[in-house]
């Protein structure tokens, strides 16, 4: 059975419709993104799917429990999903160790002081756990929200834009923290605004503007494109290359040796090359597709 | 689960020092202010202050000025002592409720499966016991000080003791309720803060009014309050459970 199963979700605030017709499954141990302009409806999605918004129509089943029109998700459901929130939400007041010890209490956490000792651990916050939460630096706290998700040990993660204003160290702090559970095999819907994220950690992406647009299979391994300034048969390059395909004048590569030896073989294959640059995934065509077509409407 | 909330709330409390500091300033001052003022005008103008009150109230005091002045005050501050509860319950409640809106920490504790009844219901207790603590203590001392200055005990009598053992314990909650009510339904902590403050107007009129010996609380008045506030209090629990909806709370 699939972690997630959503169909045809829909939700409307005071008869503005945020999202409709949101349908994918997620599969145990699978990374998915959600994907979308600012107000396409993905942090509506995720309050759906953790149990704090009732759909106005359609169904989801999250962790074997499921979620009905007018009905949220009961607390059996809440009790095996771990949510990250878009901002931290914690009591300034307390220390980073009383936080979290709070909430995995109301999580009915197993063993909560050692489970909480041990997250602290794993995201290196030990040294600062006794320190009042406004004074933990924005990586420092966002972590510490991440260590909330995962207290109570879930069977799905919902991760609402994980490194939003972060510096750049903070955000790559806070990438490898998800790309450690995702390494974990932790089921995981990440909603994020950068492609890279999608790009690095998920399997698939749904995106979504008011309504599902698309789901995408993330391809990974890196393309190469190489322009060629006259016609040229590559077959004697193949070797280097996981996959080759020619289109016009354009070569597209994805290389299995390094990128300085596989252009040296096309020039001494008599290849005359006009330009070599990095393949634009498909993701960020399709992201650049959907955008174009949400600022129409 | 209630538990954990109590204890989470009654933390933040302790470390916050302008909270209670804020909360300790208007019973102090309730305390201080009317006995340092008897203990001056004893000394400084005895037979006019005697004069005062026996217009004004009609009293006839045979134990002296001292006695006089003080079985004043004893029998027409203690609606001041009703102020209270109500007032450190509001200031309470309405930073937890709201406060958690403005931190962003609500969505968070809505994420949890604990049900609202608890956090309602953890939140109103956290803000109800300092509350009775501070006021208790409060009227206390403000006996000790009247029954010193007066030479022989005179508080508490009745309704000193129905009011704050029976009265303070439900206007402490009238005034939690309210405040849940209020920042269920007002984004901003201060302003729900402020607008469930004005449930005190009503006891402050009624004060001012006895003070100036317009009017006499006596008992009766004092049994047809408590059961007022009595039934305005389920009626407000029965609003903020049902208020205190995990959807309505996040897409205010």
């Amino acid at each position: 059975m699939a972690a997630i199963e959503a169909d045809a979700l829909a939700k409307s605030f005071g008869g503005r419709p945020a999202c409709r017709e949101i349908s994918f499954t997620v599969e145990r141990g699978e990374v998915f993104g959600l994907l979308g302009p600012n107000g396409a409806g993905k942090t509506t999605t995720l309050r759906m799917l953790a149990g704090l918004y009732a759909p106005d129509a359609g169904a989801a089943r999250v962790a074997g429990y499921p979620i009905t029109p007018g009905r949220p998700g009961g607390p059996e459901l809440r009790a095996r999903v771990g949510l990250l929130t878009e901002s931290p939400g914690f009591y300034d007041r307390l220390t980073a160790r009383e936080n979290l010890m709070y909430f995995a209490r109301l999580q009915k956490a197993r063993e909560p002081a050692r489970r909480c000792g041990a997250l602290l651990d794993r995201f290196a916050l030990r040294e600062h756990a006794d320190r009042p939460f406004a004074e933990l630096s924005r990586g420092m706290k966002q972590k510490l929200a991440i260590a909330r998700a995962l207290v109570h040990d879930p069977d799905v993660i919902l991760l609402d834009e994980p490194t939003v204003g972060l510096d750049p160290e903070a955000t790559r702090e806070v990438r490898n923290v998800v790309a450690q559970l995702a390494a974990d095999h932790a089921t995981i819907v990440l909603c994020t605004h950068h492609l890279e994220e999608v790009e690095r950690l998920c399997s698939r992406a749904a995106f979504i503007a008011g309504r599902l647009v698309a789901i995408h299979e993330i391809r990974r391994g890196s393309l190469l494109r190489i322009e060629l300034a006259a016609p040229f048969a590559p077959d004697g390059v193949r070797a280097l290359c996981h996959s080759l395909r020619l289109s016009g004048s354009t070569l597209l590569i994805e290389p299995r040796a390094e990128v300085p030896e596989i252009v040296a073989a096309l020039v001494r294959a008599g290849a005359r090359i006009a330009e070599v640059a990095p393949h634009r995934d498909p993701l960020e065509d399709a992201w650049l597709q959907l955008l174009a077509e949400a600022r129409e409407r | 689960m209630i538990g954990v909330v109590i204890r989470k709330e009654l933390l933040e409390v302790r470390r916050s020092p302008i909270l209670l500091l804020s909360m300790a300033s208007l019973p102090a001052t309730v305390v201080a202010v009317p006995i340092a003022l008897l203990a001056w005008l004893v000394r400084a103008a005895p037979e006019q202050a005697l004069l005062f009150v026996q217009d004004v109230y009609g009293v006839r005091e045979s134990a002296g000025v001292a006695a006089g002045i003080a079985s004043v005050l004893a029998r027409n501050w203690l609606p001041m002592f009703l102020v209270l509860p109500i007032f450190l319950a509001v200031l309470l409640a309405a930073q937890s409720i709201g406060g958690e809106r403005e931190r962003r920490t609500l969505e968070p504790l809505l994420a949890t499966p604990v049900s609202t009844l608890s956090i309602v219901a953890g939140k109103s207790v956290a803000a109800m016991v300092p509350a009775l603590a501070i006021t208790w203590i409060a009227a206390a001392l403000f006996c000790l000080g009247i029954d010193a200055v007066a030479g022989h005990m005179l508080l508490p009598d009745s309704a000193w003791l129905f009011g704050t053992l029976a009265l303070s314990p439900l206007l402490a909650l009238f005034g939690n309720a309210t405040a849940v009510v209020v920042s269920s339904r007002v984004l901003d902590p201060r302003a729900a803060q402020n607008l469930a403050a004005t449930t005190v107007l009503p006891l402050l009129a009624l004060l001012v009014f006895q003070l100036a010996g317009r009017i006499a609380l006596g008992p009766r008045f004092y049994f047809a309050l408590a059961a007022g506030v009595a039934a305005a209090d389920v009626a407000l629990i029965a609003i903020a459970v049902r208020l205190f909806d995990r959807e309505k709370l996040l897409t205010r």
